[in-house]
């Protein structure tokens, strides 16, 4: 009898929380009932995670308590997968979703989720232009000459790894140009900085905040930048697509970008909810004191433009790792 | 180290035969790194369509360090063959050792292995700490408060100030 | 002068003391938790410096990185549980040490070691950041390529009694880091599909594994023996103990600061080339890995020494040279600052600040250092029967934080097992965790350097530092077979006018007689010898 007892207690303790969740998810109008949790998926202190961490910083003001979880791993996928699959708390965790979010799927093989149909997309917060640069003694002044160089004889290119938008924005512009370039990984900006800055490996699509000190003290030379606008920090240095509109380079845009998605089962009015704290967050003072630091512009696309966004990012690196034959 | 010595007993220096530990390992590792190299490498390490360099090739240095481990391998089952080694006094340790002690172990291990994310890390870590107490045959209740409240204060530790989600324990959910 | 006042009135605030001695003690205690590493710490104190001045923020970060280098010795010499990485070379002797009752002697030497270490690395950091970081921008590839080389072949030295089971180690420590996706063509490598294993082997799980795991293991299949008391109150550091190891900790420190500020190479592989070279010159080679004072000294010596020259990379020119510089790196960025040659042109005054700033915590280290060598050396007079169980706890959660994942936790005790089966069969765990820190390194630049080249092998010698490293590595090699001739020598008398490097000797003896060893071991490459009723033939390679 005792235990009949117990386990009647246990069964309607159990339909009592799975009554909750359900309301909670219903009941989206109150939305956020809980913390929220931020989850960061590569590991504390790099730049993924600082941006992360100021963004949920600042956004505490409009949502409550935000809490801040790194899940490194197989690049940003173990946590992307993660969210994919939702479970409980899902309705309460937003992801700071990076180029990986669209470049691992097409370098890890066999990965369980669909990077666009898993996902509620909030807002993209920060876009980070790569820089093509060379070496201060490269032979190379424009992007023309590098390229006219690069048709005849081999050029490498390096990367803090493969995989990086680094890697890929290299990968990209050697498909458009079809020029011989040979990818040189490295681990790390701090392995690969070196070797360009001495001239060992003959060029590289870096990321704004590592190149630019070595640009404004001469050390490298910046031909072009990856996005479709020039850079506020580099106004004289043209777009890759304007100076390389003979080669095919037109709409050339690859960028290091970083946006909050979360489980597609997020209530519409919960994202409405995200998408305005983000806004009034990236109108703010500290969001814009902040941006120059790591050579970056403000995101614009939210909602279903950064769906198509991310759709079409999805789409371009699975056909420049498959035409670079790095899934295999 | 006097009181160790006296439980030992004495110890006489002798050498093994030629069916010594060394010789065998030897011939083990040997026989690993032959699978290692012809079964492993080429099944699951892809090797790109061309390569401008062998050395370039994802199989390279597998294959260097499985050679390494196979030749000298053989070299240690020859040496020991011809060298056996002598016994140790800790081999000593190694015999006689209630079953029951290295069952607890192994049950520690696997409550933290297979458990973790199921029962939670106080749980598998005060269910661990008991077994592995149990193992030593420590009688005193103090031992058990400490085995007790050590996992509870240093999980909450992880979680709160380290900001480290240790698992609370699907079933308890 | 004028800027003299300037810098002090920066620095002296009450806000950088605190900073200072908060970030030492933070360091000290996580780097001493097993499986927390600075590295963690550094990362997770990150967000309370958004909201600090630059100054005050960035010393928080040095100290924690500093401390945190220091207390990864505690737990090695007392758990054998290195608490960072750089501390598994420090437990080789600081463990035997402990084990023989003088665990507050090596938790000494560890301390002040690792002051001296810092205190020049500070200097050099100061006074010579210019010409070092001008050294680290000619590394490229090629020279990276033999420095590893070079560094390889201290696996000689850590092989313990054995060298052909140290280079088994090795290898078999290679092996495993080729694990996961390659780094040039992305494909995989042994991961049999799996995603916890494509970011390679986790590094943690795998220290901890390899060193922690095995004392446990080994002691509940071991009869119980009596705890021996290691005595807290045992004898202390003597003052000509210190003399003795001053040699090794200047050598270490130098080591280190070149280490440190080539970026990419790390404190773990200084540690190691420190203990090696100081092996090598010292009169009691042979007590090395048996509890010998300065063994411990020097391993500390050599991975401290880096704590301030890797900044050098990163002040002077942008680059950070290991994870905690990169974070460090966040910090300054968050705060508006860039690193490099600006930095000095622009904000000279907080540079040097922060120099003031880095030299007190070297005075800092001493203090909280003595202070915790008071509290954790209690840990010496816990029966192993109650301690392990808890070791055994930390080495679980600190595996599981690193990625949040049971799977580093199942790797940990792997390894643990691995490390077992190693310990009993005489096998020194030292030179696999070299192959798999070096291994991938050593793949990297090799192919790195014929990609850069585009297949020209003459880049190879290409210049004076690849040269340098290139006679650096023939000459410890030729050292490495030298020494183990002397002690062939030693062991066995009628060699002793051999010059040849094979021989071949007869001679009649009792089966086993020659066999007895020197307590130091004779480094026996290979040995065949064929064994008749009357003598005995004995081919030495």
């Amino acid at each position: 009898m005792k235990k009949l007892i117990k386990n009647f207690a246990s069964a309607a303790a159990l339909s009592a929380v799975a009554l909750c969740t359900t309301i909670s998810a219903v009941h989206a109008a109150d939305w956020p009932n809980d913390n929220i949790r931020l989850v960061v998926p590569y590991s504390a202190g790099g730049t993924t995670d600082l941006i992360s961490r100021k963004v949920a910083d600042l956004m505490q003001n409009e949502l409550g308590n935000i809490v801040v979880e790194n899940r490194p791993g197989a690049g940003s996928t173990v946590a992307t997968g993660q969210l994919a699959r939702g479970g409980r708390g899902a309705d309460h965790t937003i992801l700071m979703a990076s180029p990986g979010h669209a470049i691992g799927p097409a370098i890890y093989p066999g990965l369980r989720f669909n990077p666009v149909e898993d996902f509620k997309f909030v807002k993209k917060v920060i876009t980070i232009p790569n820089v093509m640069v060379v070496p201060a003694n490269s032979p190379y002044n424009s992007l023309e000459e590098f390229v006219e160089a690069a048709k005849n004889k081999e050029v490498t290119f390096s990367s803090p790894g493969t995989g990086s938008s680094v890697h890929m924005s290299g990968e990209l512009f050697k498909n458009a140009t079809t020029t011989q370039m040979v990818h040189v990984p490295f681990r790390g900006s701090g392995e690969a900085l070196p070797a360009l800055l001495a001239g060992d490996v003959d060029v590289s699509f870096d990321n704004m905040p590592t190149v630019l000190p070595h640009i404004q003290s001469g050390k490298l030379k910046a031909l072009a930048v990856t996005t479709p606008k020039r850079s506020p920090f580099l106004p004289d240095v043209p777009t890759v697509s304007e100076a390389g509109e003979q080669y095919g380079l037109k709409g050339f845009n690859t960028s290091a970008w970083f946006g909050i998605v979360a489980h597609k089962s997020l209530p519409d009015e919960a994202t409405t909810k995200l998408i305005d704290a983000l806004s009034n967050v990236m109108e703010g003072k500290d969001f814009n004191e902040f941006l120059p630091r790591f050579g970056a512009v403000a995101g614009t696309e939210s909602g279903d433009e950064f769906r198509t966004f991310i759709s079409s990012e999805v789409g371009k690196w699975a056909e420049v790792a498959k035409k670079a034959n790095i899934k295999r | 180290m006097n009181k160790l010595d006296a439980d030992i007993g004495e110890v006489e220096e002798r050498y093994y035969g030629r069916l010594n530990p060394n010789s065998i390992l030897g011939l083990i590792t040997a026989a690993l790194a032959t699978f290692f190299l012809s079964y492993l490498v080429p099944n699951y390490i892809e090797e790109p369509g061309h390569l401008s360099n062998p050395m370039l090739s994802p199989r390279f240095m597998p294959v260097v360090a499985g050679w390494l481990v196979l030749t000298l391998s053989f070299a240690m089952a020859i040496e020991g063959f011809f060298r056996p080694p002598k016994h140790t006094k800790a081999e000593k340790l190694h015999i006689g050792i209630p079953k029951s002690r290295w069952i607890l172990m192994l049950a520690a291990c696997s409550i933290y292995m297979f458990l973790f994310e199921q029962l939670g890390a106080i749980v598998c870590g005060v269910l661990a700490c008991f077994s592995l107490f149990a193992a030593s045959h420590l009688r005193e209740i103090w031992v058990y408060i400490l085995g007790l409240a050590f996992p509870i204060i240093i999980s909450l530790l992880f979680i709160h100030l380290l900001n480290v989600p240790l698992p609370a324990g699907m079933i308890w959910e | 002068m004028d800027n003299f006042s300037e810098v002090l009135n920066l620095f002296l605030s009450i806000d950088n003391f605190i900073a200072i001695a908060a970030g030492v003690l933070v360091g000290v205690i996580v780097g001493a938790i097993p499986g927390l590493t600075a590295t963690m710490a550094v990362a997770l104190a990150l967000p309370f410096t958004f909201s600090l001045e630059p100054v005050t923020a960035i010393l928080l970060l040095v100290g924690i990185y500093k401390g945190g280098m220091y207390g990864g010795s505690i737990t090695a010499i007392l758990i054998r549980t290195p608490g960072s990485p750089a501390a598994a070379c420090t437990l080789l002797d600081g463990y035997p040490l402990a084990q023989q009752g003088n665990a507050k002697k090596a938790l000494k030497t560890a301390l002040y070691s690792s002051c001296v270490a810092d205190l020049i690395s500070n200097i050099a950091l100061i006074f010579f950041a210019g010409y070092l970081a001008k050294i680290a921008l000619n590394f490229g590839p090629p020279e990276y390529f033999w420095l590893i080389c070079f560094s390889l072949t201290i696996i000689v030295s850590v092989s313990g009694d054995s060298v052909i089971k140290g280079l088994i180690a090795a290898s078999l420590g290679i092996i495993v880091s080729t694990i996961g996706l390659d780094a040039v063509y992305g494909s995989q490598r042994l991961t049999f599909d799996s995603y916890d294993l494509m970011d390679r082997v986790s590094f943690i799980p795998l220290l901890i594994g390899l060193f922690a795991i095995p004392e446990v293991f080994e002691f509940y299949t071991s009869k119980i023996v009596p705890h021996v008391r290691s005595a807290v109150s045992g004898a202390s550091l003597s003052f000509s103990e210190f003399k003795r190891c001053l040699k090794s900790i200047i050598r270490g420190s130098l080591i280190g600061v070149v280490i440190g500020a080539i970026p990419g190479t790390g404190a773990t592989a200084a540690a190691f080339i420190s203990y090696s070279e100081a092996k090598r010159n010292s009169p009691r080679k042979d007590k090395f890995g048996k509890g010998e004072v300065e063994g411990v000294a020097a391993s500390e010596a050599g991975n401290n020494g880096v704590a301030g020259a890797t900044l050098i990379p990163l002040l002077s020119l942008g680059i950070p040279g290991d994870v905690i510089t990169a974070i460090i790196l966040g910090a300054f960025m968050i705060h508006g600052l860039t690193p490099g040659p600006v930095l000095f042109q622009e904000n000279l005054t907080m540079v040097y600040a922060l120099f003031c700033g880095i030299l007190v915590s070297s005075a800092v280290l001493v203090v909280v250092g003595n202070t915790a060598i008071r509290y954790f050396s209690l840990i010496a007079e816990i029966p192993k029967s109650i301690l392990l169980p808890i070791v055994l706890m930390f080495c679980v959660y600190g595996a599981y934080a690193v990625n949040n994942s049971t799977f580093d936790i199942g790797l940990m005790l792997l390894f643990g097992l691995l490390g077992f089966i190693f310990n009993r069969a005489g096998i020194a765990s030292a030179p696999f965790l070299i192959g798999f820190i070096l291994g991938p390194m050593f793949e990297d630049n090799l192919r790195r350097t014929f990609l850069i080249s585009k297949g020209d092998p003459s880049i190879f010698f290409r210049g004076p530092i690849t040269w340098l490293f290139v006679s650096l590595t023939i000459a410890s090699l030729a050292f490495a077979i030298y020494r183990y001739w002397q002690s062939r020598r030693a062991t066995y008398p009628s060699l002793k006018k051999t010059r040849c490097i094979i021989s071949i000797s007869f001679y009649r003896s009792s089966p086993y007689a020659p066999c007895v060893q020197g307590e130091g071991g004779s480094h026996s490459l290979l040995n065949l010898n064929f064994k008749g009723p009357k003598h005995e033939k004995r081919f030495h390679l």
